[in-house]
C-alpha cells in the first residue's frame, strides 16, 4: 500500500470541539474514521469519542493484515459502537444519550469500502471532479431528493443540519454502505464534517485537494474555510488521503467489469469434447525449464556441505 | 478399462548417475526404486510412469505412449513437476529432502533422500496392540511440525496414511510422496483423477474439493493416528457419510490410553470440516500440550544404562 494522509481537526468559533477523527494502517489495510458529537445533545464529543474508539480497536483486532469482509466490518463494528454509546448513557444516567454521526471507509487491495449514518461525508476525488460522495441523512436531503426543493435552497435551509440517522439514539442507526469501489493511482479520498461541507461547494473542495502537496493543501483549504465561517463558525475536521497505487495492477486474477460498455460482453466457453487444458502439451523446452527450476529450487534450499 | 502393471527397470540397471538396486514400490502413478549413487549412497528414485497412459514392457527402457495419450502423460508430468517443485522449496527433517531431479528414457525421474528405517505402516503391523501414548504423541507432534511446513509454502498433502510416514531407525518421523499435493491456489480441475486412500482422505476429497484444507490433511493424521490404535483403516469417509460405523477412540480405547489424547483423535475425524483443529498446529499444540504421558501403566519400560542416566542428568 502506498499512500499520503492528512488528518486535521478545529475547534472554529464553538466552545469545544465535538468532531473526532482517526486513521489507522495496518500492512494491508487502511482505516479512517470522522464522528461529529451533536450539539444539541449532551456529551456529545463523548459519543464521538466512543465511536471513533470502537472503531480502531475493532480495526486492530480485526485486520490481520486485512479484514475478511470490510462491509460486514463496518456494518458489525458501527452497529457496536451505537450500543457502546447507549451503555455509556445507561452506566452514567443520562436524561438524555448523546449522538453521534459516523463516516468511515476501510482501503485494502486497492478497493475502497465506505459507510455512514448521519451527514458526515466522504468525497472521492479523481481527476479534480468528484467521482462519489455519501448521501446525508437529513430531511433536508431527503427533501431535494423528491424534489421538493432545489440543491441551492437546502444550501440555506433551516433545517440542514437536522439528521435522521446516527448513533447514540433511541432507534438503531440508519447505516449506509457504498459500493466496493477500485481505487486508481492519484484518487483522494476525503471524510469531513458538515463545518467543512458546509462552506465548501463540492467542486471547490475537488479542486482545491488536487494538490501535489496534500500536507499543505488540507491545511490551506481549512484556513479558508475558517476564514469565511467567521467567529461563530462549526467544529471542522478533515482526513484526506491520495492513493498512490492502481487497482489492476495488483489483482491479475480478479475481474473489473466496471469499465465494461453497457453491451459489452465477456465470455468464456470450452470447446465441445475434451478440456482444452488437455491440448496445452507441455513442449520439450518446457520440460528442460521445469527440470532447471526444480534443480536451482533444490541448490537454494538444501545447505551443500 | 483392463491396466496392466508397468515393468520395473532390472536392478543393476544404470541411469544417469544412479544404479538402481530394486524396487521399493509401485503406484498408480510412479515406481520407487531403491538406488546407489556415484559415491555409493543410497537414494530413492521416483520414476514418473502413470500406468493407464503408458506401457513399458519386459526388457524394454522406454515406455510406450500410445499418440492419443501423449497429452495427458505431458499433463501428468507437469503434476509431477509441480511435486518436485514443492518438494525442492521445503527444507525441513521431518519432511523427504529432494536432492536431483532429470530427464532419461522419455520420462522424467526425482531423486530423493533415502534412509534406513521402515514406514509407519510397517511399523504398526509389528506393534499391533503396544504402541504406547507416548509414542503417538512424540511421532505426530514431529510429524506436524513438517506438515506446518508444508501448509505455510501453501500446499496441502493431501494423502497422509501410515505407509505415506516413514520412520527413521530413532523414529523421528518423515513425511513421504507428495504425488497428491497440490498447490492450494492452483485449484484447477486436475485431469488426472485425484488422488487418495479411502479410510484416510477426508470426506472433503470425495466432494467438490473446494473445501480442501489444511483441516483435510488433519483429518488424515487423526485417521493415521487411530490407525496406529486399531491397526487397521478406519471406515472411508465417504461411507461415514452414509452410516457413520466408526467406533468413537473415546469409547473404543476408553481407559487404556488418557482421554485427552483420544478426544484429540475423535476431534481430528469430525466429518464436518468446522469440527476439527484448523491448522496443523492447534493439532500439535493439543498433542503437545499434556506432552507428558500419564503416569499409567501403559508407559514402556525405559532402558536406561546407568551411562545414559549419567548422560541425561548432566544435560539438564
Amino acid at each position: 500500500m502506498r499512500f499520503t494522509i492528512y488528518q486535521e481537526s478545529r475547534q472554529g468559533g464553538r466552545k469545544n470541539n465535538e468532531d473526532r477523527l482517526a486513521h489507522c494502517y495496518s500492512r494491508d489495510a487502511l482505516m479512517m474514521v470522522i464522528a461529529d458529537g451533536m450539539g444539541g445533545h449532551f456529551y456529545g464529543e463523548v459519543a464521538a469519542q466512543i465511536a471513533v474508539q470502537t472503531m480502531t480497536a475493532a480495526f486492530q483486532r480485526e485486520a490481520q493484515p486485512k479484514l475478511e469482509d470490510p462491509f460486514w466490518f463496518l456494518q458489525k463494528n458501527i452497529g457496536n459502537a451505537h450500543h457502546a454509546i447507549l451503555s455509556y448513557c445507561e452506566a452514567h444516567k443520562l436524561k438524555d444519550s448523546p449522538r453521534t454521526t459516523i463516516v468511515v471507509c476501510v482501503i485494502q487491495d486497492n478497493v475502497a469500502y465506505w459507510a455512514h449514518a448521519g451527514d458526515s461525508r466522504l468525497y472521492l476525488i479523481r481527476e479534480g471532479n468528484v467521482a462519489a460522495r455519501t448521501r446525508d441523512h437529513s430531511q433536508v436531503q431527503l427533501m431535494v431528493d423528491e424534489g421538493l426543493i432545489t440543491a441551492e435552497q437546502a444550501e440555506t435551509h433551516p433545517e440542514r443540519n437536522k439528521v435522521y440517522s446516527c448513533l447514540g439514539g433511541t432507534h438503531m442507526p440508519e447505516v449506509e454502505c457504498s459500493r466496493k469501489t477500485p481505487l486508481q493511482a492519484g484518487d483522494i479520498i476525503a471524510l469531513c464534517t458538515d463545518g467543512i461541507w458546509g462552506m465548501l461547494p463540492n467542486d471547490i473542495l475537488a479542486r482545491s485537494l488536487q494538490h501535489p502537496n496534500l500536507l499543505q493543501a488540507v491545511p490551506q483549504c481549512m484556513d479558508r474555510v475558517e476564514q469565511w465561517a467567521g467567529a461563530h463558525g462549526d467544529n471542522l475536521s478533515m482526513i484526506v488521503v491520495r492513493w498512490e497505487d492502481t487497482y489492476s495492477e495488483l489483482t491479475h486474477s480478479s475481474v473489473s467489469t466496471q469499465t465494461m460498455g453497457p453491451n459489452e460482453f465477456t465470455t468464456q466457453l470450452d470447446e465441445f469434447g475434451r478440456n482444452p487444458h488437455y491440448k496445452s502439451d507441455l513442449s520439450d523446452d518446457e520440460i528442460e525449464q521445469a527440470i532447471e527450476e526444480i534443480r536451482a529450487a533444490i541448490d537454494k534450499y538444501s545447505f551443500k556441505k | 478399462m483392463g491396466q496392466q502393471a508397468n515393468t520395473a527397470l532390472p536392478g543393476g540397471f544404470q541411469i544417469e548417475d544412479y544404479t538402481i538396486d530394486r524396487q521399493l514400490s509401485l503406484g498408480g502413478f510412479s515406481i520407487v526404486y531403491l538406488a546407489r549413487d556415484k559415491e555409493g549412497k543410497d537414494v530413492a528414485l521416483k520414476e514418473y510412469l502413470p500406468n493407464s497412459l503408458s506401457l513399458r514392457g519386459d526388457g524394454q527402457t522406454r515406455p510406450v505412449i500410445p499418440a492419443e495419450h501423449l497429452g495427458a502423460f505431458r499433463y501428468g508430468m507437469k503434476c509431477f513437476f509441480e511435486e518436485g517443485r514443492a518438494l525442492a522449496k521445503l527444507s525441513h527433517p521431518n519432511v523427504v529432502r529432494v536432492i536431483n531431479f532429470f530427464r532419461a528414457n522419455d520420462t522424467v525421474y526425482m531423486v530423493m533422500e533415502y534412509e534406513q528405517g521402515r514406514t509407519l505402516q510397517e511399523f504398526i503391523h509389528k506393534h499391533l496392540g503396544h504402541i504406547s501414548e507416548r509414542f503417538i504423541r512424540g511421532v505426530f507432534v514431529r510429524l506436524l511440525n513438517g506438515l506446518r511446513v508444508v501448509h505455510s509454502n501453501k500446499l496441502l498433502h493431501l494423502d497422509i496414511k501410515p505407509s505415506n510416514v516413514y520412520l527413521r531407525s530413532d523414529n523421528t518421523p518423515v513425511l513421504l510422496d507428495f504425488g497428491a499435493a497440490r498447490q492450494t491456489l492452483l485449484s484447477d480441475t486436475p485431469m488426472l483423477k485425484p488422488m487418495y486412500t479411502p479410510g484416510f482422505a477426508s470426506p472433503e476429497h470425495y466432494g467438490e474439493r473446494k473445501t480442501l484444507g489444511p483441516w483435510s490433511d488433519v483429518y488424515s493424521v487423526g485417521a493415521t493416528m487411530y490407525a496406529c490404535l486399531a491397526g487397521q483403516t478406519p471406515q472411508p469417509a465417504d461411507e461415514r457419510l452414509q452410516k457413520d460405523q466408526i467406533v468413537p477412540a473415546m469409547m473404543r480405547w476408553e481407559g487404556q490410553l488418557s482421554d485427552h489424547l483420544l478426544e484429540t483423535i475423535d476431534w481430528c475425524l469430525n466429518l464436518n470440516h468446522l469440527y476439527r483443529p484448523q491448522t496443523a498446529f492447534a493439532l500439535q499444540k493439543a498433542l503437545a500440550e499434556h506432552g507428558a504421558p500419564p503416569a499409567s501403566a501403559d508407559k514402556p519400560p525405559i532402558k536406561t544404562s546407568w551411562f545414559g542416566r549419567l548422560f541425561g542428568k548432566s544435560r539438564k
